[in-house]
């Protein structure tokens, strides 16, 4: 199947219009983000504790904040995370004055105090890990099996299949689950419900990141996407010519712009891994700009006289079907990632999803016209200045 | 044909060493689960203990070898304690103390010991009758180095007890910042109780005990201590007294509260003459701390004790009264550590006697614990989502470039052998964002094989035969393809260089997925191309 061959579209004709209608959503997606909204900045960057859990019954997220605010814990943002059925909840609390080490001790305190305050402290059968379920069975020895010390721990087996189980649901709920465990023999069950108890959450994933290094982060991912940017620049400086490397980063900064705009507008959190998605968005905007300069640099060589807005339009033809299919491929796989990928990685691919879609169009609509811009200011100002 | 040989051997080589996936890739924590810290050992604890010690040892030998008396040290605090720590980071590896009450007629000798025994490490100055003594540039940095080694050595002692399978503890950063750890813990369940036994300073001290005398009597606040050891030494507490926090245990042995004791400020015994420390439970059940002394120690400490009978012994750890057992009889070299423990407690405790105390106090800088349960949705999530977006790739490539559509799908197959076989091979980390590399990989990799075949179909339309558009579509398309890849593996060094952890597995598998690409577009379509042609002579139309 073939399509788009011998298409004959004067991209540059609309170059002004599409360029003031580009230039309006820069503008706005930029005045959103620094004035009107504002980005949802992570506790990479902005340091602090974030807390991920999974409860046995949906807790009332009001109940919870009053919980943290008695405990001494300001203001913190508490929201449901997740699968409705998994009862997860996510915890952010800011960082402590001069502390690096954040609230998460206290943070787990509090909640024990209110969650599993009907249980005495002991072994929690939803915290521990097996190896100190396995220790635990060693000592109170259930199936008389009385082995000698330094010997292999028997109970390891029966103890990975226990916590394999918790690990599979998030959370054991009721001792049946425990009993009806194939390998467990009713004599570990009774032992391990007698000298245990099951904590009323589990703990999905905690994350402190103290303000020295939140500090660090900081500096670093502008650094990483600052140089990154030049990087690009002096490439494509020295592969083509300056006009063509500020046509190509002026489309990264458009693309990036209006990415950043919505991103900021649908309150996705800043991460890491956000700059690591923004850093390929570059990464992809430029390797679509480069295509078509690449046939742009083909088609002058070709004909030395042909002005350039002619050669301009003429490549940009020429790769269409390629700029649509490899951008069509991309998003696909990219889409795919945004709705089944999960929640951890739903921030990121949302970004290379937009981004296909925007590099793509600024390929088109932005980083040539931008070269033709500047080739005749350039031309106009020697000219200006020769006569 | 050896072309094609080449290439055989290089995926069966990279398959093989990827097979199974299960085994042979590794795991980054965030889809195996576990724990990831970064540790700042704040050695400017251990350059303060250094300056108490010399300034201690300077006023006693001022005394033994000068004859000077009454001299007194204050150590001086920096400024760089606190929050311009904290941002700074570097921490100023500074140490001062200060030595006041000298004579000026003194003085002079005061240099003399300085010279004759401090001068290696300690700087001397002159500050009005004063004299400050700063601790030497070069020193601090050797002492700051040891201290981390030392840390670190702990550490490891005390994680290898807890068997935890593939830690790793790593020094980090480098000038100022040298005083860093990394630790990562695949597969920890409790990350409190780990964060915990990683911090406990374990500083071990056996102290006798003044008041109570036998360690029995209740002091409740420490102004009714303070009060009654004023009343019994002329109203003043005498200078070789300290007085410590400590448990309070009611009948049952259980912990009711708080109780002060005021204990002799040396220890009988510290952590260091320690030999071994075990778990073990005493006659009512409950978990206990054995310990043995070192032959030498065991005997003073038989000394001691055989000397004390009926007095108190504190048993202390990080200046915490545990409790303080009356000595009944003297005790030679074995002991016990009661202290209400619950057994994970116990063991924990034993396990930091055992690898000794912690030269200097640890901070946690960063901590990323991510349980079991999320890596494995994260990885089932990662896997379905890389499929489906893979078939439905393929499915694109097949109904748009028909039967030449096959050949980029069987490129693309062997785009994603090459990635997991060079993960495997190289002993790179498969994260989470890694999978999502090479997921975008995935759609990318296309990129090269369409630029490839719509040149051949720019050829063909241009009216050349079947095998020389074949020939001129790779050709032309050749520096395309370079440059649009170089430019974006650039990003990826850059976010290899940014990122941490999981983002590098992002960089690796972006980097590793582009150049793959590369290589299977170029070489590998070429081959299949050029094996079809050769099958059939005269080609008039080609299936593209």
């Amino acid at each position: 199947m073939q399509f788009l061959t011998d298409t004959n579209i004067d991209f540059m004709r609309l170059r002004k219009p599409l360029g003031i209608f580009s230039t309006l959503l820069v503008v706005v997606a930029l005045a959103y983000v620094f004035f009107i909204g504002h980005l949802n900045i992570g506790i990479d960057f902005a340091g602090g504790t974030q807390i991920a859990l999974r409860f046995q019954e949906q807790p009332e997220l009001d109940q919870l904040r009053d919980l943290l605010n008695q405990a001494g814990i300001e203001s913190p943002q508490i929201q449901r995370y997740g699968v409705e059925s998994k009862n997860e909840v996510l915890i952010r609390t800011a960082t402590v004055a001069g502390s690096e080490e954040g609230s998460s001790a206290a943070l787990l305190g509090a909640l024990d105090a209110q969650f599993n305050a009907g249980q005495a402290a002991g072994f929690d059968l939803n915290r521990e890990g097996p190896e100190s379920l396995a220790a635990l069975l060693l000592r109170l020895d259930p199936s008389g099996l009385n082995p000698i010390e330094g010997a292999d721990n028997p109970y390891v087996t029966v103890a990975d299949e226990i916590i394999d189980l918790r690990r599979d649901r998030g959370l054991i709920t009721e001792w049946s689950e425990v009993q009806s465990l194939p390998g467990v023999s009713p004599e570990v069950a009774s032992a391990v419900e007698q000298n245990s108890r099951l904590g009323s959450y589990a703990i999905l994933s905690v994350e402190n990141v103290g303000p020295q290094i939140g500090n660090e982060l900081r500096e670093k991912g502008v650094l990483a996407v600052l140089f990154s940017l030049i990087g690009m620049l002096i490439y494509i400086a020295l592969r083509f010519e300056l006009r063509f490397g500020v046509g190509a980063v002026v489309a990264i900064i458009h693309d990036v712009a209006i990415t950043l705009g919505l991103y900021a507008l649908i309150h996705y959190e800043f991460n890491l891994t956000t700059i690591a998605a923004f850093l390929t968005l570059i990464g992809y905007s430029v390797n679509d700009t480069v295509v078509v300069f690449d046939r742009v640099r083909e088609n002058m060589d070709k004909v030395r006289k042909e002005p350039l807005r002619s050669v301009l339009n003429q490549s940009l033809n020429q790769t269409l079907t390629r700029t649509v299919m490899t951008s069509g491929t991309t998003l696909v796989a990219v889409a795919t990632l945004y709705v089944l990928g999960g929640e951890v990685l739903k921030g990121f691919s949302f970004i290379l999803m937009v981004g296909v879609i925007v590099g793509t169009y600024s390929s088109v609509f932005v980083a040539s016209p931008v070269v033709l811009l500047w080739e005749r200011w350039v031309h106009h100002r020697r000219a200006g200045s020769a006569g | 044909m050896s072309r094609g040989l080449v290439i055989l051997a290089i995926v069966v080589v990279l398959g093989l060493s990827a097979y199974p996936p299960g085994e042979k890739i590794n795991l980054g924590l965030d889809l195996r689960g576990g724990m990831h810290l970064v540790l700042q050992v704040e050695t400017q604890d251990a350059l303060k203990a250094e300056a108490d010690q010399d300034m201690s040892r300077l006023i006693a030998l001022l005394d033994s070898e000068a004859g000077v008396k009454g001299a007194r040290g204050v150590l001086v605090e920096n400024e760089g304690d606190g929050e311009d720590a904290a941002e700074d980071g570097a921490g100023a590896l500074e140490s001062s103390f200060r030595i006041t009450g000298v004579s000026a007629a003194n003085a002079a000798k005061v240099r003399e010991v300085h010279g004759d025994f401090f001068n290696n490490s300690w700087d001397i100055a002159r500050q009005g009758d004063d004299f400050l003594f700063t601790i030497k540039p070069p020193v601090a940095r050797q002492i700051a180095d040891q201290t981390v080694e030392q840390a670190m050595r702990n550490i490891r002692n005390r994680i290898d007890t807890y068997g935890v399978a593939e830690p790793v503890i790593q020094r980090q950063g480098f000038g100022g910042n040298a005083n860093r750890i990394v630790v990562q813990l695949p597969g920890v369940d409790d990350p409190e109780r780990v964060k915990a036994l990683i911090k406990k300073t374990a500083l071990l001290e056996f102290r006798l005990t003044h008041l109570p005398y036998d360690g029995q009597g209740a002091f409740p606040t420490r102004e009714m201590l303070v009060e009654t050891l004023k009343a019994e030494n002329q109203g003043v507490i005498p200078p070789d007294i300290e007085i410590l926090e400590g448990n309070a245990l009611n009948e049952l042995g259980e912990v009711a509260g708080t109780n002060y004791y005021a204990v002799a400020r040396r220890p009988t015994v510290t952590g260091r003459d320690l030999k071994g420390a075990r778990v073990s439970q005493n006659q009512f059940n409950e978990a206990v701390v054995n310990f043995t002394l070192t032959q030498e120690k065991g005997k003073d400490f038989g000394d001691v004790t055989g000397n004390n009978v009926g007095r108190g012994l504190a048993i202390v750890i990080d200046d915490h009264v545990l409790s303080a057992p009356r000595i009944n009889s003297k005790i030679s070299s074995d002991g016990m550590i009661e202290g209400n423990f619950s057994f994970e407690e116990a063991t924990d405790l034993a396990t930091a006697l055992k690898s000794g105390a912690l030269p200097a106090s640890i901070t946690t800088l960063e901590e990323r614990t991510v349980g079991p349960s999320l890596g494995q949705d994260s990885i089932d999530q990662g896997l379905r989502a890389g499929m489906i977006g893979g078939g439905l790739v393929v499915l694109i490539m097949l109904v748009i470039y028909l039967l030449s559509g096959i050949n980029a799908i069987f490129v693309l197959s062997l785009n994603v052998v090459f990635v997991f076989g060079a993960l495997a091979a190289f002993g790179a980390t498969l994260t989470l964002p890694g999978i999502a590399g090479i997921i975008l990989t995935i759609g990318m990799a296309v990129d090269a094989n369409v630029l490839i075949f719509e040149r051949i179909r720019e050829e063909l339309r241009a009216g050349r035969t079947v095998k020389s558009a074949i020939s001129a579509g790779f050709e032309k398309a050749l520096s395309s393809i370079l440059d649009a890849n170089i430019t974006t593996l650039i990003a990826a060094l850059f976010l290899f260089n940014f990122g941490t952890g999981p983002i590098r597995g992002f960089a690796v598998t972006l980097s590793v997925g582009i150049l793959a690409s590369v290589f299977t577009a170029v070489f590998v379509s070429r081959w299949i191309f050029d094996l079809w042609l050769s099958r059939r002579q005269r080609l008039e139309r080609l299936s593209i």
